[in-house]
């Protein structure tokens, strides 16, 4: 995939270098997947890093992109979070990525707020995933108080009578609970311990409420999903936080989670989205939307968010390729690629809120998106 | 390879006076050149040290010498210490040793010797260099798939039925931690135990091993009284080396340790080694304070290479009253 770019990105130097460097920023507009005028972006390579979770989707969406406009590159590093803000900071990036919005310590780095547009990019949602052999998948019943238990190893056998309430007729083994958890730094935990802050004060009094990395008070670490979902599939007894992707590709049972309105839900795509739309006014700003109402909601959902600054005069042409690819990804035709990775589409509420802020960027001041639905 | 050695290359007999002048110039250079090599070690480990020093300032302000006496490790309330680091670094390093030490040793006996079953010894060694050559990630890929659950199912059950009255060997096994790790930090180390000490012991003049032999001294006494003595010194240095190696090795034993910021008496509980904090947080220590404390995690573990170094030179040079020179 990285060949792929790298000789796409030396193919499109070549071609600009042919004609001159007098490509032509616009041309006709084509149709996207879901109705919508996709602009025909200039010929630029851009660069981005960041968050790991929403990589397999950016870098599907990108090599399509790249397809369809041969003249843009756009090569995705990942490399965590904190590594796509620090490099937007430094200004090595083109666009930084990051599971959580800015902290205003760090908008302030970028100087202000103000400065900078945070897009929602995609939505995912967590599953628990369990390793044991006489319950099947989607078998075991959690809810909020049995999940807060477990993490903060007030539970700690796979028999105890707070499971069984909710787990009649299933064969709880007299077994030792084995929580894994993140051991880098992720949105994922993020994600999750934001949940577990929302649904239970002793896990929040305990652990200070919601981080990327956090002190945990039970359980061991494995790093990434893909070392989490390993790890308890090596284990017996185990269980820990993992997005739901990982689960599906790596067929491992997941436990049905109960949610706000007492109804117990399989982790889905199409629940991430049910919760999503709970939240109408989401933005940055107010981007939490886990434990959410709605019958149908997955409780331990997120957004993932792309960030840019406003300015773009700097280079005008790099700054139009990139509103146009991030535009793109918004719409239906970007939005598949989440889709067929178990990613959830964003809600139009979401799809609304990034247009509306992706007209804020500029260079010399007039606004670079040309679409105007 | 110090300038010295440059200094002893000879000039090609049988050479015209004339190029002979020229080969001295560039003697010269070469001279200038080796110079300014191990100068640039100089400059690169001095740099180095202020590369780590300076991002590590805001903890070191932060937190001072309670860094080290510290069990917190809390992202979420910027609160960092680095005592379960510590201990997991040491504890795994030193299993590693206790079982690499004896096995390496009497491995490196067994290749040094001179008679007896030399069929053995070519296979023996390219086995050892074979191992030598497998990077980290390998043995840590193997180490968790292949030897987690042996150790989780087959050795520590029989540890904790056999030995389970000590401290040690409690609690319910989950194959990771620090027994697992130290596991494989012995395998890691021993090719270096035993290259280092079979050419160590091989360096013991055959006149004094002889003689030995000569006056009725049987195998066993001649390597215990004689051998083992004069090579005292150099498996020193094997065993520095090993354990240098072995407080340094990440990413093998970030896969089996278990990542758990914690303390505890068990060999089976799961622990966190300084190398796996900083390989597993760095990329979203986010603030001065939070990725300064991985700096100083990095500066401690420096610390405690040289501190073991210096130690164990000190001991040799009691014993022996000269510096080790074979392997450190």
């Amino acid at each position: 995939m990285k060949r792929i770019l790298v000789a796409a990105s030396i193919a499109a130097a070549v071609l600009l270098a042919a004609c001159g460097g007098t490509s032509t920023a616009t041309s006709t507009p084509s149709t996207g997947g879901g109705g919508r005028v996709v602009p025909t972006p200039p010929a630029a390579s851009l660069t981005g890093a960041g968050a790991t979770f929403p990589k397999p989707f950016y870098d599907a969406a990108v090599y399509a992109y790249h397809q369809k406009f041969n003249q843009v590159t756009v090569n995705y590093g990942g490399g965590g979070s904190g590594a796509g803000i620090a490099q937007l900071t430094k200004n090595v990036v083109d666009f930084g990525a990051s599971d959580v919005p800015l902290k205003a310590s760090e908008a302030a780095a970028m100087g202000g707020a103000d400065k900078v547009i945070q897009m929602a990019s995609t939505l995912g949602t967590e599953s628990l995933a369990f390793n044991l052999d006489s319950v099947a998948d989607g078998q075991l019943k959690l809810t909020p108080d049995t999940i807060a238990g477990i993490f903060l190893g007030k539970i700690t056998k796979w028999n105890d009578p707070a499971l069984a309430t909710d787990n009649s007729g299933v064969s709880l083994p007299n077994q030792d609970i084995r929580v894994v958890h993140r051991s880098d730094g992720s949105g994922t935990t993020y994600i999750f311990t934001d949940y577990l802050s929302s649904v239970s004060a002793a896990w929040k009094a305990k652990t200070g409420g919601p981080g990327k990395s956090i002190s945990w008070p039970v359980g061991d670490g494995a790093s990434g999903n893909a070392g989490v979902a390993t790890r308890i599939t090596q284990t017996p007894g185990a269980i820990g936080y993992v997005e739901l992707a990982y689960v599906l590709q790596t067929k491992m049972k997941q436990a049905a989670l109960k949610n706000q309105d007492g109804s117990f839900v399989i982790p889905s795509a199409a629940g991430a989205t049910a919760a999503a739309k709970q939240f109408i006014g989401s933005s940055p700003s107010q981007f939490s939307i886990v434990n959410a109402p709605g019958k149908d909601s997955a409780p331990i959902s997120g957004y993932s968010w792309i960030i840019l600054y406003k300015d773009q005069t700097a280079d005008k042409t790099k700054g139009t390729a990139l509103v146009d690819f991030l535009y793109w990804l918004t719409t239906t035709e970007g939005q598949q690629y989440a889709v067929n990775l178990h990613y959830a589409a964003l809600p139009p509420g979401m799809v609304s809120y990034d247009v509306f802020v992706l007209r804020d960027v500029t260079a010399g001041g007039s606004a670079l998106l040309s679409v105007s639905s | 390879m110090g300038p010295g050695t440059a200094e002893r290359v000879a000039p090609p007999p049988l050479v015209a006076a004339s190029r002979q002048r020229r080969l001295i110039s560039g003697d010269g250079i070469f001279r200038a050149l080796a110079y300014a090599a191990a100068a640039l070690m100089l400059v690169i480990a001095v740099i180095f040290v202020i590369a780590l020093v300076i991002p590590a300032l805001p903890a070191v302000t932060s937190f001072g010498l309670g860094f080290f006496t510290s069990r917190t490790w809390d992202p979420v309330r910027n609160q960092f210490g680095a005592l379960s680091a510590i201990y997991g670094t040491l504890v795994t390093s030193l299993i590693g040793l206790l079982i690499a030490f004896p096995i390496g040793l009497a491995a490196a006996l067994f290749l040094a010797q001179e008679s007896g079953v030399r069929l053995l010894r070519g296979p023996l060694s390219f086995a050892i260099e074979l191992l030598a050559g497998i990077p980290s990630v390998v043995i840590g890929l193997w180490a968790f798939f292949i030897l987690t659950p042996l150790m989780r199912d087959t050795v520590d059950p029989f540890l904790n039925h056999t030995l389970g009255f000590l401290p040690l060997f409690q609690g319910s096994p989950s194959g990771y931690g620090y027994l697992t790790a130290g596991l494989v930090l012995a395998i890691m180390v021993l090719p270096i135990m035993i290259a280092l000490s079979r050419d160590v012991i091989r360096a013991v003049p055959r006149a004094l091993r002889e003689a030995s032999l000569a006056l009725g001294a049987t195998n066993a006494e001649t390597i215990w009284s004689v051998i083992l003595p004069y090579a005292r010194v150099g498996i020193t240095g094997a065993v520095l080396l090993a354990l240098g190696r072995a407080l340094g090795e990440t990413i093998a034993v970030t896969m089996v340790i278990g990542n758990r910021n914690e303390i505890s008496t068990s060999l089976f509980a799961s622990g966190y080694t300084l190398p796996s904090v900083i390989a597993n947080e760095f990329t979203e220590a986010v603030g001065n304070v939070y990725l300064g404390s991985l700096f100083y995690l990095g500066l401690v573990l420096v610390l405690i290479t040289i501190v073991v170094n210096v130690l164990a030179r000190l001991l040799v040079w009691r014993f022996t009253g000269s510096e080790p020179t074979a392997a450190a």
